[in-house]
């Protein structure tokens, strides 16, 4: 069955927001309209761009480009910093409107989603997903706003929708059903596929795959047992196809943070600070996962170019801030000495669910859980790091939270924090 | 270099409460005065609601056709802010 293209009616829509951040700035600021402009974390003079709107993209400015680089191209290019609470604005707005057509909607980040038209067929009265397309577009214009753009793609499953949806940016609407699959590929190079980065163009490339057509033509064993020789060629094979196998929830594996320092430093009082925070923050996405973890990794990359980690599985799991702190410390100190670190970050695997709620024989494991509690239940009425430890100090005065890329699981929690 | 002017004081506001405005934004600055200067919006470029601690805050970014300015209502205290100016001349 998924030797064949797949040849059902596209019923999967994709929308993806115009360089969101940026067209979210540029609404909220018309002064900014139709000029080059981006945001970035932090303004520093060697921040980067991590959204450009289409103004900058046109005289190419692109996404990891150093603030420097940016103005030498374009003298009048302005950078702006995060506003998360704007951008979740614009995220629940999205997420009203395509609920309003089917119950089958998910965000796969924080400017993408996307929307299943299965079994929605008859409360669609004839319509078509062009015809939704078009609406919905004309709803965010009204509803989110004048300057807001979006593209749309519909095609039979979602990594087609998905290039659909880049096709013609921006502002597009394009479909990709069987008739026209092989003329989208011809359009196309292999590092425009979604997924497909230059180590598996080179993968693809080796095996005498140089296009998208000759990878659609390539046959399921050869993808399979050679050019990505595990079950990820037949992945490809089907997806190609327009068969849908990316529509499973991923199992939550690991939960972190890192850091880049602005001045790289060996200072251990400083060091330990800004691991202090980041224990900090890796805690309360645990707790607002309501999990608990085993292990912790700490890791380091210094100026001299070479990377550091250690890691260690407990017997016992845990969960508060204090405890991933202590446990990260004692790994932290066994770094390389005297090396300056440029970026530092830990992370806590063997994540399993919390337990916080089971009674605990022991009167001191029941008061820590009880602490952590109550600090969280101040920090969330008060603000974020109302209460927090003495050790983070110095680390809250420099590390900002980062606008999540990924995932929009850790929205909410942000936000908290904004 | 950061295109806001930061200014973080509290200023006069004239609002307008739309009764009739549906799904649009129901109370909507239109005069300001700031230092003794009366600025009449003509824009709004967008709304959202954030959070300080518990206290909501509804923030507007309006526009005078020449500058932009953010400012804030604290729902609480019901106190207006104005937040930072984004020179038109700048840009």
């Amino acid at each position: 069955m998924y030797n064949d293209i797949n040849k059902e009616k596209p019923m999967i829509m994709f929308i993806d927001l115009n360089s969101a951040f940026a067209t979210a700035e540029q609404q909220a600021h018309p002064t900014l309209r139709g000029k080059p402009m981006g945001v970035t974390n932090r303004i520093s003079k060697e921040c980067c761009v991590i959204a450009a709107s289409y103004e900058a993209k046109a005289l190419g400015i692109k996404v990891g480009m150093r603030l420097s680089d940016a103005r030498a191209i374009c003298k009048d290019f302005i950078m702006l910093e995060t506003d998360a609470p704007k951008y979740h604005q614009v995220y629940q707005k999205l997420v009203r409107i395509m609920k309003d057509y089917s119950p089958k909607t998910w965000m796969k980040s924080i400017d993408e989603g996307v929307i299943d038209f299965h079994g929605m067929e008859p409360t669609l009265n004839g319509r078509s997903l062009v015809d939704i397309g078009y609406e919905i577009k004309q709803r965010v214009r009204d509803e989110i706003g004048d300057w807001m753009k979006i593209n749309i793609g519909i095609s039979m499953n979602v990594f087609l929708a998905k290039q659909a949806a880049g096709w013609h940016k921006p502002d597009g609407l394009d479909v990709i059903d069987h008739k026209n699959l092989k003329k989208f590929y011809a359009e196309r190079t292999l590092l425009d596929l979604t997924g497909i980065a230059e180590r598996n163009e080179a993968r693809l490339n080796s095996y005498g795959i140089m296009n998208p057509l000759q990878f659609l033509a390539a046959d399921e064993y050869m993808l399979k047992k050679r050019v990505f020789n595990s079950i990820t060629g037949t992945y490809w094979y089907r997806r190609l196809r327009g068969h849908e196998i990316d529509d499973f929830d991923t199992k939550l594996g690991m939960i972190g943070r890192q850091w880049v320092l602005r001045d790289p430093t060996n200072k251990d009082d400083l060091l330990r600070s800004y691991l202090s925070f980041l224990c900090e923050t890796t805690g309360m996405k645990v707790r607002y996962k309501n999990v608990e973890a085993r292990g912790v990794c700490v890791w380091a990359r210094f100026r001299n170019g070479e990377s550091w980690y250690a890691k260690r599985m407990h017997k016992s799991s845990f969960y508060t801030n204090q405890e991933i702190y202590r446990r990260a410390l004692e790994l932290f100190n066994q770094r390389p000495s005297g090396a300056d670190v440029q970026t530092m970050g830990i992370y806590c695997y063997g994540v399993e669910p919390s337990k916080a709620s089971q009674m605990s024989m022991f009167e001191d494991i029941s008061k820590v859980g009880d602490l952590t509690k109550a600090v969280d239940e101040i920090n969330d009425f008060y603000g974020a790091f109302t209460v927090y430890s003495a050790n983070t100090i110095e680390g809250k005065k420099v590390i900002k939270q980062k606008i999540p890329f990924g995932g929009t699981e850790y929205f909410e929690l942000l936000l908290k924090r904004a | 270099m950061n295109p806001m002017e930061e200014i973080n004081e509290v200023v006069d506001i004239v609002p307008i409460f739309r009764g009739h405005a549906g799904d649009q934004f129901k109370c909507v600055p239109w005069k300001m005065v700031y230092r003794g200067r009366e600025i009449i919006f003509t824009q709004l470029g967008m709304r959202h609601p954030t959070e300080k601690g518990k206290r909501m805050i509804h923030a507007f970014n309006m526009s005078d056709g020449v500058n932009d300015y953010r400012i804030e209502l604290d729902a609480e205290r019901l106190i207006w802010t104005l937040v930072y100016v984004m020179g038109g001349e700048y840009v």
